[in-house]
């Protein structure tokens, strides 16, 4: 703001540093593009020359009558919005007159463009997650985790919380890495470990362990939108969704590199030397809800088409392109053209209705078969065209494919299909996307991946970069933590191993001045201390399955098991109980992430502790606290089964206090204090005067301690 | 206003939450706020305790009785008799629509039943529905309604939450969220099914969509356990004894764990739990009903019992609070639902029977009891029906979106009164159109809401029920 009010005496202003802005920020807004208000384009010189409506903008040049500067000067422009003036300061007025009476000096050539700069109300290309990774230096031998955290604490004056205690940690990240908590035996061993890299040691086990893959293949089939079946009346299942899940497990438990995971899930068919497996990556595209009765065909390719388009820029670049669909985004410098130019990467294969093949996708000799795949349909499809405001009636002018704009720096490669089956565009528009140089997609990646060990991203609207989303809390360090991961080979593994041996991962969730600091910063934007988090709704069922001993890990991958639904859930399916046939009980010992997805028949005990309905890309879960999950978590058949089945395990059969010692061990991987034992053993004894069973007893205080608050959270 | 207009970190939500806007956050800080844990501030802005309205309205609680399938328009509220004259034609070639499924065309057809003007403004209603027709001073319909998808799943969803395409909230999500609950022992959104099914596309039909979880609907089942898992296979006395237990040993964690609002919120939701357990089934039990009014409902008799318990529930729902019941009459596929492709006499007969005594006890019961001011009624299906038959035969019509009827009655509407007109054939809505996002708008307006107003910012965008559209019906306003 200060270059625009230094004006030098008789010189005409700058034109780029004092003009410009103000053109693009009060005036282009409304005159510019196609269909100008007024007929006044702003964006060059010949524009405001010819004038609109009105007549030319600057028919006399001495800055006194020009009709631009009348208007300016009256403030009738730029005109109220919402019955509020909002007239050029009087500084921006002055550059603006002198500018005038300097004969409006232009550059030759230059357009000014509405997206170069933001404004009071959207963003432009100037915003910060367009701009290139700043590289900051870290002192030698610093954590640069720490180093970033613990800079902006020092500037406050604070200090973070100490570290948390080692079973604490542990759980912490055993539940992070696997999704299980740790038994008692590895705490004890933990506790008992005092090399100085036990902790190293321990993160180099969990990321070893199968039990990774699965847990954050978890996380990433929230942002695929996986789900089994298409929706809709006949909610026909999507055949071989699961080998795309498969796919997602086997890339984190191999640490595929982040850009052939782009990559592959984009274009696996079109990739040099594409496998089955790069094949079924391309799962990715044929995961939404797919409706075999539209109401209009036509119109129906098109929603199709943006739910390509916004899977695509929200899983890579948590974009909302998708609201330029009808018009230029309201917030985001995504002008309605580059909509159907990213979506022209997806126009060629199975979009429109009653393209050959099954349920949306492309047919089997295509893209290969027991394949839910994506391929194009052919090299040249139909030009598509854009469409005014989005209305399949109204075509406009074809757009051919092309990268989105506002990184004005990364060009679009050249589409070229290495089959010549294809039209190469998915491959161009995943090597645009994985570009080193691309200002978000390393961004979103990091900070995905910090939000899980943090509990809050650093940028905390994870999937939406852009204007209307929230700054980074700690810029330098996103970005530096984009440059290491690229640096390491874009290893998520390596990107996990930084995050977790940090000092800030490994503090307390209890801060001595918590009460002080809350006043400040009660959403802990600074990281004093750890969030506490509850467990996710499929670790929850995890943990109980591990914690009675139930859980079966043997089988990783494969199709899915048809969870056990309870008959009342069932009454709210329109084909009712009678054609649901759960699998077999030793199949229900599996991991919740194996459990069948049906979108029509969503498992309420699932779904009541916020997991995702699938329909939509979801980076970050709401965390509710409701009634029904504490209903669910006593009274539900399985929770009932399976705190049964950890009363039994816990074994001593008339030894009540060995058995409260050993239900403890295997709940909560410690051993009761004095005081629990005793209401353990009080318990015990009222529930067998009430129940007359032992066993009913002791499957009672199995569920109590299932339930506490020391089982669902995570410290 | 710009992000630099909030401090770095400061979200958007934390924001629009300070300002006392539409803030949702965690459902637990809802729970707190009730134990005077929060701030009075506070407390105004959480999710799930009661709000303030947008602007006075009198409809504090609203009941949708979906008439799952499709009602046929013109053999129900919407009297065509242009169609004796042209029974047995064509509907004329320049009316374009989707033939649903590719069913056989028939002729120009009729009413299947006679209309006859009920109450003091002789509203028309067909013998189908012959007890409604003596409240028809308290009904507006309006026949002029439209929708956007001739095929059950996507017209169902579109019904409940604006778009053909499911993952949004539905309309009673949307309810609690801008209203919140007058009772926290019960779910403030309630939805009771048809015990031959749930509708096409199932849950996604009451879900919350991207709003908090909180506001899904619950279902209740009339018989049974109410809600799913509200009791299980422990007696309630070895349950309190587990959760006194639990109290304690999640007391003394907390002990260790100050500060810890989310535990603290989450020992308090099973307190809820447990008091649920008890006011659910108190609200479900038709036990403490007369006599009367059992039969009056049709309780206890065939066809007319199942609808007419969920009708009475409903009503007891309303009088604790309960802010939004949805009832489906119909469910299923085909002719378990109002889907009359065989036969609208057969078929109609059925669903009508079964609701036109149990809905007209629950006008003349909620108008008894001084409630109907307070309670706004939605009648209608996902769609209408066409004027033309199937084939040959016993009548059947195909689906029709482009026009079909639905009426209101209660909190805040004028009764007596025809709104909007199909053409002669009862094929489309040509005056007076109303868009169901128009419905949508009404519906809420009654409630104390405008829809331009109610918005949750979801991915970058302020969303609302009504996406961009929507219009208040204004004239049927009382």
């Amino acid at each position: 703001m200060l270059t625009l009010l230094l004006l030098v005496f008789g010189q005409p202003p700058d034109f780029e540093k004092q003009v410009a802005p103000i053109l693009v920020r009060r005036c282009l807004e409304c005159h510019a593009g196609d269909d100008p208000a007024g007929k006044l384009s702003m964006n060059t010189l010949a524009g405001l020359r010819a004038g609109g409506r009105s007549g030319s903008a600057l028919k006399a040049m001495d800055g006194s009558d020009c009709l631009l500067m009348e208007r300016v000067v009256a403030g009738t422009m730029p005109p109220p919005a919402k019955g509020k003036a909002r007239p050029l300061a009087a500084g921006e007025q002055a550059i603006l007159s002198a500018w005038v009476k300097a004969g409006v000096p232009w550059p030759a050539g230059r357009v000014l463009d509405p997206y170069e700069l933001s404004t009071e109300t959207r963003g432009g290309r100037d915003l910060w997650s367009l701009q290139p990774l700043k590289k900051t230096a870290v002192p030698a031998g610093a954590h640069p985790v720490d180093y970033f955290i613990g800079k902006r604490l020092a500037e406050n004056g604070w200090t973070g919380a100490p570290p948390a205690d080692k079973a604490t940690l542990l759980r912490r990240v055993s539940i992070d890495l696997t999704g299980l908590p740790p038994s008692y035996e590895e705490v004890k061993a933990f506790e008992a470990d005092m090399r100085p890299d036990a902790y190293e040691r321990v993160v180099d086990r969990l990321l070893a362990s199968p039990r990774y893959g699965e847990r954050w293949a978890r996380h990433w089939l929230d942002v695929a939108r996986w789900a089994e079946t298409s929706g809709y009346e006949r909610d026909q299942e999507k055949p071989f969704a699961w080998k795309y899940r498969d796919w997602v497990i086997d890339a984190f438990h191999r640490d595929l590199d982040f850009r052939t995971f782009v990559t592959q899930q984009l274009a696996g068919d079109e990739v040099a030397g594409a496998t089955e497996a790069s094949r079924v990556a391309t799962g990715f595209l044929r995961l939404g809800t797919w409706n075999d009765e539209p109401n209009d065909a036509r119109e129906y390719q098109y929603d199709r088409l943006e739910d390509l388009v916004h899977a695509t820029s929200t899983a890579f670049l948590s974009l909302t392109v998708k609201c330029a669909r009808c018009h230029d985004h309201k917030f985001d410098p995504v002008p309605q053209r580059d909509y159907y130019r990213f979506a022209n990467a997806f126009w060629a294969g199975p979009v429109p209705a009653g393209s050959p093949g099954t349920l949306g996708g492309p047919p089997a000799d295509l893209v290969g078969k027991e394949i839910l795949g994506w391929t194009d349909l052919g090299p040249n499809p139909p030009p598509l065209k854009l469409l005014k405001k989005g209305d399949p009636a109204r075509p406009g002018a074809e757009v051919g494919f092309g990268a989105l704009s506002l990184v004005s720096a990364l060009a679009t490669p050249e589409a070229k299909s290495p089959t010549g089956k294809t039209t190469g565009r998915r491959l161009a528009l995943a090597t645009w996307i994985t570009d080193p140089k691309h200002p978000l997609t390393w961004r979103v990646w990091v900070n995905r991946v910090w939000m899980h060990h943090l509990g809050q991203g650093l940028v905390r609207s994870v999937d939406n970069f852009g204007y209307t989303g929230d700054l980074p809390t700690h810029p330098e360090l996103l970005d530096h933590l984009a440059e290491h991961f690229l640096q390491q080979g874009c290893s998520t593994k390596a990107l996990h191993r930084l995050l977790v041996t940090s000092v800030t991962y490994k503090q307390s969730t209890l801060h001595p001045q918590a009460e002080q600091y809350e006043a400040r910063d009660a959403g802990n934007h600074l990281l004093w201390r750890a969030n506490r988090r509850r467990l996710d709704a499929e670790t929850v069922r995890d943990a109980m399955l591990a914690a009675s001993g139930q859980l079966d890990v043997t089988k990783v991958g494969g199709p899915s098991f048809i969870p056990e639904i309870s008959p009342e859930a069932l009454e709210g399916w329109s084909k009712k109980g009678a054609e649901y046939k759960p699998s077999p009980p030793d199949q229900q010992r599996r991991r919740t992430l194996y459990a069948y997805v049906k979108r029509g028949l969503l498992d309420p005990t699932q779904t009541v502790f916020d997991a995702p309905d699938s329909t939509l890309p979801c980076g970050k879960r709401e965390s509710t606290t409701v009634p029904t999950q504490a209903l669910a978590l006593l009274n539900n058949p399985t929770a009932q089964k399976l705190a049964e089945a950890l009363a039994a395990k816990a074994g001593y059969t008339g030894d009540d206090a060995r058995f409260v010692e050993q239900a403890w061990r295997l709940a909560l991987a410690r051993d009761p204090r004095p005081g629990e034992k005793q209401a353990a053993l009080a318990h015990l004894r009222q529930q067998m005067e009430g129940l007359g069973d032992a066993a009913k007893a002791r499957q009672s205080l199995a569920l109590v301690l299932l339930n506490t608050n020391e089982f669902v959270f995570v410290d | 206003m710009g992000p630099n207009a909030f401090p770095c970190g400061l979200s958007r939500r934390e924001a629009v939450w300070q300002m006392g806007g539409g803030f949702t956050g965690l459902a637990l800080m809802d729970l707190l706020s009730r134990d005077g844990f929060f701030s009075r501030q506070a407390r105004a802005a959480v999710p799930t305790s009661p709000r303030p309205r947008q602007y006075p309205a009198k409809a504090k609680s609203c009941i949708f009785l979906m008439m799952n399938g499709g009602p046929s328009q013109m053999d129900t509220f919407d009297p065509k008799p242009a169609l004796e004259k042209y029974a047995g034609q064509p509907l004329p070639p320049d009316k374009k629509f989707i033939n649903s499924g590719g069913r056989q065309m028939g002729f120009l057809t009729p009413s299947v039943r006679k209309f006859r003007p009920g109450g003091q403004s002789g509203l028309p209603i067909s013998d189908f529905f012959p007890l409604v027709r003596q409240h028809a001073d308290k009904l507006a319909v309006i026949r002029s309604c439209h929708t956007d998808s001739h095929a059950h799943g996507s017209a169902l969803v579109a019904m409940n939450t604006g778009k053909t395409f499911i993952g949004r909230p539905s309309l009673g999500s949307w309810t609690v969220y801008g209203l919140g609950s007058a009772n926290d022992s019960l779910p403030a959104h309630v939805v009771m099914l048809d015990k031959r099914g749930g509708p096409i596309s199932g849950q996604p039909n009451w879900s919350s969509g991207f709003l908090s979880a909180a506001y899904s609907g619950t279902l209740f089942r009339p018989t049974g356990n109410p809600v799913l898992d509200l009791t299980g296979a422990t007696p309630r006395s070895a349950q309190r004894k587990q959760l006194d237990l639990l109290g304690e040993l999640n007391q003394a964690h907390l002990k260790t764990h100050p500060d810890g609002r989310d535990l603290a919120a989450r020992i308090h939701s099973y307190e809820l739990a447990y008091r649920m357990q008890s006011a659910v089934p108190e609200a479900v039990d038709l036990g403490t009903e007369t006599q009367r009014t059992l039969e009056a409902y049709g309780v206890g008799r065939q066809p007319t019992d199942e609808f007419g318990r969920n009708c009475l529930i409903a009503r007891r729902l309303v009088e604790r609070g309960v802010r939004f019941i949805q009832l489906y009459s119909g469910g299923g596929h085909l002719e378990e639902t109002w889907d009359a492709h065989a036969s609208v006499e057969k078929n109609h007969g059925q669903h009508a029977g079964e609701v036109d005594q149990p809905i007209a006890a629950l006008l003349a019961d909620l108008e008894q009891r001084g409630m109907l001011d307070e309670t706004l009624i939605v009648w209608g299906g996902e769609f209408g029906r066409m004027p033309f038959s199937e084939g040959k035969g016993a009548p059947g019509r195909n689906h029709n979106p482009y026009g079909f009827s639905m009426w209101l009655a209660g909190g805040g509407v004028k009764g007596g009164m025809p709104y909007g007109a199909t053409d002669e054939f009862g094929f489309e809505a040509v005056e007076n159109k109303v868009h169901l996002h128009d419905l949508h708008a009404t519906i809420l307006h009654l409630m104390g809401m405008d829809h331009e107003q109610l918005t949750y910012f979801h991915q970058g965008r302020d969303e609302r029920l009504t996406d961009v559209y929507g219009r208040v019906v204004k004239e049927i306003l009382a």
